[in-house]
């Protein structure tokens, strides 16, 4: 399943470098960018195909929280246990690439990623989609006794073994392809790989999975946004016999706020995690059900 | 109780000394801008983007994000941010801004001074620029 994955990965690559960048008469045709297809790097708990200017330093506060289904006895989920915070600072040494690194309440994680937008979508239509990749990895910082009281399981061991700081490791990668229909309308795909180094016995360590998100905007600074992250139930890469903790899909929607140099997001959203590979691992709560947090994602950019 | 009551006044206390603090850092009273030096080269400056209805838009939804807080919605210098400012916003509306030139304008919106911030890194590309400009334009 590794190769197929990875196969598709590289076709939706290869094939979008394809779009004809001559006009009829094979002239070079000289196209820009299209304007502002979303107004952040952040969609809720997506990325977008967006990487602001180089150059540019950007602080992200991402907050969610506790669960909103014991309703006003705790000010839905504003009093509740369960809140989680993720502190981030990114940079773009380079146009259109993006380091970052970040610091998330849950787990004690610390992550690195990255961001590439391989091409933008352009005015003329010469290119009609943008293309980014994003990779991330992250690093849990608790304890060795919240892992199984220091030891942990690999799958082609029977016995469990001592804990080793790769078992703190893991990765999300992502293909990410969006457009921006109109002045109004923006959407995204993606498909990712999710990869932990270490995880109970009843789990799966890697996960692909599907995303939808975008945004309609409803006046020249607001916009409703949403996203959909969906990991697969794909059995040849499933350690388990039954799918009994699969994760549930994360359903999310808010409304966007943007400056030139700001972007304030609130939301409604599943998951309590931040970090999209905790969103695609361990995600149990029902957003139908009613099991969902409020949030709030605020950047702040900065030009050098 | 004892305890209680002391750290109420404590905290009553604090804040009055705050008070009394910011009122010695919050602007007091803004001051009219000096006449702005322009150099000639953007005096005669030409504005190389017509205001066509598609531009127009793309003018309008740039001002909203980096213009707006401080101009105002319809460019009467009453935007939210524009009373802690330390010189007072002119008026787009007014009809000596409205003689300048485009060139003129667009010195003071994105090369800018003091209170004015440099707007060329937010909005790196010169045809955005003048989109905007000609967006101010119609709020004449």
């Amino acid at each position: 399943m590794k190769k197929n994955t990875l196969f598709i990965t590289l076709l939706l690559l290869i094939s979008t470098f394809a779009f004809a960048q001559e006009d009829s008469t094979g002239v070079k045709v000289k196209d820009k960018p299209v304007r502002s297809p979303f107004e952040s790097g952040y969609l809720i708990d997506a990325q977008t195909t967006v990487i602001p200017n180089a150059h540019t330093l950007e602080f992200v506060i991402q907050h969610k929280f506790g669960s909103v289904e014991n309703g006003h006895s705790d000010l839905w989920g504003i009093y509740a246990a369960g809140s989680n915070i993720r502190l981030g600072l990114n940079y773009v040494p380079v146009k259109n690439f993006q380091i970052g690194l970040g610091m998330t309440k849950k787990n004690m994680a610390v992550d690195a990623n990255a961001k590439w937008t391989i091409f933008e979508q352009t005015r003329k239509n010469t290119r009609p989609i943008a293309v980014a990749l994003f990779g991330n990895v992250a690093f849990d910082g608790r304890n060795e006794t919240a892992f199984e009281s220091g030891m942990v399981r690999i799958a082609s061991d029977k016995l469990p073994v001592h804990f080793r700081f790769n078992d703190r490791v893991s990765y999300f990668s992502e293909l990410i392809i969006g457009r921006k229909f109109n002045d109004w309308l923006s959407l995204q795909a993606g498909l990712s790989f999710t990869h932990y180094n270490a995880i109970g016995v009843v789990y799966d360590h890697d996960k692909v999975g599907v995303h939808f998100n975008g945004r309609l905007k409803v006046s020249p600074q607001g916009s409703i946004i949403f996203n959909y992250d969906n990991p697969l139930k794909i059995k040849k890469i499933s350690e388990q016999l039954e799918w009994t903790n699969h994760p549930k899909p994360n359903v999310s929607f808010g409304y966007e706020i943007s400056t030139s140099t700001h972007a304030f997001q609130i939301y409604v959203s599943a998951t309590n995690s931040i970090l999209p590979q905790d969103n695609m691992m361990w995600n149990q709560n029902d957003f139908f059900a009613g099991k969902y947090a409020i949030g709030f994602n605020i950047t702040r950019l900065w030009g050098f | 109780m004892k305890r209680g009551l002391i750290n109420l006044l404590g905290g009553i206390g604090m804040m009055a000394i705050a008070v009394v603090l910011f009122a010695f850092v919050a602007p007091q009273d803004q001051k009219v801008g000096a006449a702005w030096k322009i150099p000639a080269e953007y005096k005669t400056m030409k504005n190389p983007q017509k205001a066509t209805p598609d531009l127009l838009n793309v003018g309008k939804m740039a001002y909203a994000k980096s213009c707006k807080s401080c101009h105002g919605g319809a460019g009467l210098g009453d935007g939210a941010k524009a009373s802690s400012m330390k010189t007072k916003i002119n008026s787009f509306k007014d009809a000596k801004f409205q003689a300048q030139t485009d060139g003129e304008i667009y010195f003071q919106s994105f090369i800018g001074r003091d209170d004015m911030p440099n707007f060329e890194k937010k909005i790196p590309e010169l045809e955005d620029r003048w989109a905007i400009v000609n967006y101010i334009r119609t709020l004449k």
